[in-house]
């Protein structure tokens, strides 16, 4: 997940994957060469390593998973027990896979909808010039990236923890309440735990995007505004704002994909409680796949597959809502 | 937003400065006050730990909590997993990811547009859903609950991101370049050897990229490492800890520390690699 974190890499595929993909036509005819004779051993050796990781462990586990998710298989034996869409079935009443949904979205929506603006702001300030201190302040936010999501999760549950957390200290000493409280009792308030847990752990990596993006914007630009008389505020809205508008776009997307993944923070925070009330997608995944004995690889693969397919067109119709008012905005000219 | 409306004149950079800096930090110190708190703790006792609530000032001073966690919970055990996986992750996609990257920008061949377009088609695929087939796999080539097996899950299904980041890289290198390595008469392997260095940038981000989140892996590890705690990661051995001991949060913290302060060095050092080389890998 986060692999995944997800990764920290993910993003920067952003900006970059369009361009070679854009620029392909004009260039296919003069840059890239036709192999010859021994060349051709060359490529295949150069191909080799990537082809067959990614065979093995992207394309194969794709297929798999459809394939696995028509059978009502528990990893042991052969794959013989063909249940049709019987695992499909059941996981459209399973009310659990449906908690499972609405939380991964919820959390989806909300750490996008607060990490990516407190990120951007964060990043614009950071990039000032007669900022003092920058490396040490950057330093600082980017640091909770460092540590492993589940590590994360586990030094919350003791500072929010009701005996003795730091949390409960401070809203004691300062009169607030007079009776710890348990932020993991209740599914709304362990939820937004969860969401601003992760916005904190994540928030330098999107800083670190939105500080690329910035710096991509040509110095030029900016000092021409400046001859004309633009302030500081007019070359951030009129300049820095709509020239980052299509990285902004991708790190968007990135963001909430990222997010639906969310795993070990999960697990470490909540373990899914209380009861099964903050479940996400990817825990009710490994609680049916590895979680309990018999597994369940023919039921966690079709979950998967399901919210794989609701993750793909709430995504793309996101994409599409945004082209759509970009194309509406310049209609108009706004 | 007032803070960064006008400064113009030298003593206004001052005052905003003024401004902007008590913020930031304020702000800063609750950011890290986490880090903070877990550091303290990993030096406080027990008792120490559970009456001091949100104070940071430990009641004693010793290294009592590392050597605890080291020694007895085989926290260097995880430490020596997590460098493993992640030094290997890392040599496995940096290599096959420049090589993939460098001939299909460079080279074209039967193929090669389905396999960019299958790259980018797979870019968003989460790990938890194909996380089975790959368990399966895995089990299968006989290397469940072995090293190897982690560092070949850890590294096969990431990566598609790299390879394009290669691609971008070397397809932006000037066609002449090439030309001219092969007037001087450097084949294939040659003429790969002379632009690989020039590809500086992507790699410090292909580096850094993998070694923080391999470092970070936790959903992998977890699930490969089952049946043999021996091998696990950090991430997960924590997990583990925690069940076993679950009162002794200073050995706890101990081990968090011993587990953070290395990336913590690593990025303080290579800080302006990263965000120069992501700039760099950005534009388009």
């Amino acid at each position: 997940m986060t692999t995944t974190a997800p990764a920290p890499g993910r993003e920067k595929v952003t900006g970059r994957d369009r361009s070679p993909a854009k620029r392909e036509p004009e260039r296919v005819d003069h840059s890239r060469e036709r192999v010859r004779g021994l060349d051709r051993v060359w490529l295949l050796v150069f191909l080799a390593p990537f082809l067959l990781l990614y065979l093995g462990f992207t394309i194969w586990p794709l297929v798999a998973t459809i394939y696995y998710s028509f059978f009502d298989w528990s990893g042991i034996g052969p794959i013989d027990h063909f249940v049709g869409a019987g695992n499909y079935g059941s996981i459209l009443v399973d009310p659990l896979f449906w908690v499972s949904v609405v939380n991964t979205l919820i959390f989806a929506l909300l750490t996008t909808a607060i990490k990516l603006p407190i990120s951007l702001l964060a990043a614009i300030l950071l990039t000032r010039k007669w900022l003092r201190g920058k490396r040490f302040l950057r330093t600082m936010f980017f640091a909770p990236l460092i540590i492993p999501v589940a590590m994360a999760g586990l030094v919350f549950t003791y500072l929010l923890n009701p005996s003795n957390g730091a949390l409960n200290a401070i809203l004691r000493d300062l009169g607030l309440v007079d009776r710890g409280f348990d932020v993991f009792a209740n599914r709304w308030s362990a939820l937004l735990v969860l969401v601003l847990v992760s916005i904190w752990q994540i928030f330098g990596q999107y800083m670190i995007y939105w500080i690329a993006a910035l710096q991509n914007v040509p110095e030029e630009v900016y000092e021409a505004a400046a001859i004309d008389g633009a302030g500081e505020w007019k070359k951030l809205t009129r300049i820095t704002l709509p020239m980052i508008r299509p990285v902004a776009v991708i790190i968007t997307l990135l963001g909430i994909v990222n997010a639906m993944h969310v795993f070990g923070l999960v697990v470490t925070l909540t373990a899914g409680g209380p009861g099964t009330s903050t479940y996400v997608v990817s825990y009710f995944i490994y609680q049916n796949a590895f979680g309990s004995v018999p597994f369940a690889y023919g039921y966690a693969s079709a979950a998967a597959l399901l919210f794989s397919v609701i993750a793909f067109v709430l995504v793309s119709a996101q994409g599409v809502a945004v082209r759509r008012a970009q194309r509406l905005r310049k209609e108009y000219g706004v | 937003m007032a803070t960064i409306t006008k400064p113009t004149g030298r003593s206004q950079a001052v005052r905003a400065n003024l401004i902007a800096l008590p913020i930031l930090l304020v702000v800063g110190l609750v950011w890290i006050y986490p880090f903070l708190w877990t550091i303290s703790a990993a030096f406080k006792t027990q008792a120490g730990m559970f009456t001091s609530g949100a104070s940071l000032v430990p009641d004693q001073l010793n290294f009592d909590n590392f050597v605890r966690a080291w020694v007895n919970a085989g926290f260097s055990g995880y430490f020596v997993n997590t460098v493993l996986y992640s030094v290997a992750s890392t040599l496995v996609e940096l290599v096959k990811a420049a090589l993939c990257g460098y001939v299909l920008a460079r080279y074209e061949f039967p193929g090669r547009t389905l396999l960019y377009r299958m790259i980018v088609g797979t870019l968003f695929i989460p790990v938890a859903s194909i996380i089975v087939p790959q368990f399966v796999l895995i089990e299968q080539l006989g290397l469940l609950n072995t090293r190897a097996g982690v560092i070949l899950a850890m590294s096969g299904g990431a990566g598609a991101l790299y390879v394009l980041l290669f691609v971008g890289f070397f397809s932006s290198v000037p066609t002449d370049l090439f030309e001219a390595a092969k007037l001087d008469g450097a084949g294939f392997l040659k003429t790969f050897r002379l632009i690989l260095p020039l590809a500086k940038p992507v790699i410090a981000v292909v580096v850094i990229f993998q070694f923080i989140s391999s470092w970070n892996e936790f959903n992998i590890p977890l699930v490969f490492t089952l049946g043999q705690p021996d091998l696990q990661n950090l991430a997960v051995g924590m997990l583990s800890f925690q069940g076993e001991h679950a009162t002794d949060w200073t050995g706890f913290a101990a081990g968090m520390t011993i587990s953070f302060l290395p990336m913590l060095m690593i990025f303080l050092f290579f800080q302006s690699y990263f965000t120069r080389g992501l700039a760099g890998a950005t534009k388009g």
